[in-house]
């Protein structure tokens, strides 16, 4: 066993879930990318991408204690801002007659469309965040569900920027196994960075008694803003992601489906925890990809009926829900597992 | 926290201060000045006004009518944690510590978000509990801390940051003689240590008489007396006040 007093060591124990969430990740790409297995890498992707997604919900909504129904619209801000930007250059005037001149002209390098589709989620965020932030608990979340109905409505209708309720189809499938793995990563780094910031501190203060945060010195309604339009560009960027893995955009798919999907991954794995929204991903996804199989008859004699993946899912989060609410993980970080442990959490063994 | 303040002239003023809900007027035309150093007990039968003048001074209740002013400049207005970074603190009769976290987050909160880094935060935070004789606890999630040592962490979290004026609402609610005895020679040593003023709500008269200098007794919302310890103790209509309700 090693003591971690070195400053290396130190350095490693304070990073250690970040090592072990992109590790862990690693070897998961690795094995499918190498196993040859189609379906299985189409998983791993939507996986890889549902990781931004929900390591981002956990960054809000961990946090702040806030559920939040509203960030898949900053997804979907995010996907189509990027298509804009990448779509079929030659037919974009066809799908999206509306965009202006320069949008219809210039392509943008797939990286800084992303880049600019989680940007402009961000700002949509502060807009939207400037009024809704103020509201604190049930008020809160249903503000955030009012606003995806808004943005979903809004995109359905829009249809020479979005096609409306057809589809964009013709984006380049740039969404590789390791390209969402790269991005996995980024927001996993982002999301712990945040936790850990002074931001983030004085942000779970006001998830555990937002009077006591105030009286605190803590400005929860700018440090909510703050955690808000954070994780709206990393919703925004998986959002864009999102596009150019299935190569085809509609505004149906940024619905209550995904919106149910992702935060049953989140409470899944442990709502306020990094690790949880990572593990959550990872053993739902798995799970649904085998239902998904069974449904397609790929065991005979075993042929579950279409959406057994859905009812399956809801029924797991019902139960997590009534028997162990901190979820998977329990609401812990990976632990250090070498002496030296000072952690509240090995703290909390010995008091008990 | 070793060196000296620089000035002793500010104050906390409550002007004409009064809180009116629905039908009640629960703090009605209060007058009271706290200087900085000094330890002003607040006093009076429950559902006299006290915390509801404490959440007026600190921006948690908009006074109806009145002014808070410190040093001289109108802070009614301003919100919670506007109130907390002028170095208005306050503590809560429940303690309301931030149970899911440690100890030492408990009071790194208030020293984060008045503008230190996370790591002075801690550093400062250590010490504060350091003093309080809590500083082994400072990894222990702060929910299952007896009341005790809650109540001692939310002195701490007020501490934070050197405010120069503390507001403590019934730290010593519900504790033997032995614990009261502890948290009068904290609340003792505040003024000392921090040089701020501390106003201190509290039911237990051992505790009033034993570190305040000065008294404040309200009842129904009004200032029935103010005076030293002794000359409270021996006024009628206090002590009308307490038995008429009791």
């Amino acid at each position: 066993m090693i003591e971690a007093n070195t400053p290396l060591l130190r350095l490693l124990r304070t990073y250690w879930p970040l090592v072990m969430l992109s590790l862990g990740l690693l070897i998961i790409v690795a094995i499918v990318d190498s196993s040859g297995d189609v379906i299985l890498a189409q998983t791993l992707i939507e996986g890889l991408v549902r990781i931004v997604i929900v390591a981002a919900l956990y960054l809000f909504i961990g946090n702040s204690g806030i559920i939040s129904f509203g960030h898949i619209g900053f997804v979907m801000i995010g996907a189509y801002a990027t298509a804009w930007q990448t779509c079929c250059p030659y037919t974009r005037e066809m799908f999206m007659p509306g965009l202006p001149v320069y949008l219809l002209n210039n392509s943008h390098h797939f990286v800084l469309a992303i880049f600019l589709g989680g940007l402009l989620a961000a700002v949509v965020a502060l807009i939207s965040g400037y009024a809704i932030m103020r509201l604190s608990g049930i008020a809160a979340s249903i503000g955030t569900f009012a606003l995806m109905m808004v943005f979903y409505s809004i995109y359905l209708r829009w249809s020479t920027w979005t096609s409306g309720a057809s589809s964009v189809i013709g984006l380049p499938t740039t969404t590789t196994p390791w390209v969402g793995y790269a991005y996995a990563v980024v927001a996993i780094v982002g999301a712990f960075l945040y936790s850990r910031s002074k931001w983030g501190l004085a942000l779970r203060s006001s998830r555990d008694d937002e009077v006591a945060a105030k009286a605190a010195g803590v400005n929860v309604f700018g440090q909510r803003l703050l955690a808000f339009v954070v994780s709206a560009f990393f919703c925004g960027m998986a959002g864009g992601l999102f596009g150019h893995f299935l190569g085809m955009l509609t505004v149906d798919s940024f619905g209550l489906g995904m919106t149910f999907i992702t935060l049953s991954m989140l409470v899944l794995g442990g709502m306020q925890s990094l690790t949880g929204a990572v593990v959550g991903v990872v053993v739902l996804s798995f799970l649904i990809d085998i239902l998904r199989r069974l449904e397609n008859g790929m065991v005979s004699g075993l042929n579950l009926p279409t959406s057994s993946a859905e009812v399956f899912v809801g029924i797991v989060i019902i139960l997590i829900l009534m028997f162990r609410q901190s979820g998977i993980t329990g609401n812990q970080e990976v632990y250090w597992p070498f002496k030296g442990d000072v952690s509240a959490s090995s703290a909390m063994k010995r008091q008990s | 926290m070793s060196d000296t303040v620089n000035s002793n002239r500010q104050t906390l003023e409550a002007r004409q201060v009064s809180v009116r809900f629905e039908g009640l007027t629960a703090v009605d035309t209060v007058e009271e000045t706290l200087h900085q150093g000094e330890i002003l007990g607040l006093i009076g039968p429950n559902g006299a006004g006290k915390t509801t003048l404490v959440n007026a001074m600190t921006g948690f209740q908009a006074p109806s009518s009145g002014d808070v002013l410190l040093s001289g400049k109108v802070i009614s207005k301003l919100t919670p944690h506007g109130i907390r970074r002028r170095g208005i603190a306050r503590t809560f009769q429940a303690g309301r510590l931030f149970r899911e976290m440690p100890v030492s987050e408990n009071v790194e909160v208030a020293a984060v978000s008045l503008g230190y880094s996370r790591r002075k935060a801690h550093a400062h935070a250590m010490e504060l509990l350091n003093w309080l004789g809590l500083d082994d606890r400072a990894d222990v999630p702060a929910g299952i801390l007896p009341y005790t040592d809650e109540r001692r962490v939310g002195i701490a979290r007020a501490l934070a940051m050197r405010p120069q004026f503390v507001l403590l609402d019934e730290p010593a609610a519900g504790m033997s003689d032995l614990e009261c005895d502890d948290i009068m020679q904290v609340v003792r040593e505040i003024p000392e240590r921090f040089g701020c003023g501390v106003l201190l709500i509290e039911h237990n008269m051992r505790v009033i008489m034993g570190v305040c200098a000065r008294i404040h007794v309200l009842d129904s919302g009004k200032t029935i007396a103010r005076g030293t310890p002794t000359e409270v103790q021996n006024d009628p209509v206090v002590i009308n006040a307490y038995l008429g309700h009791s």
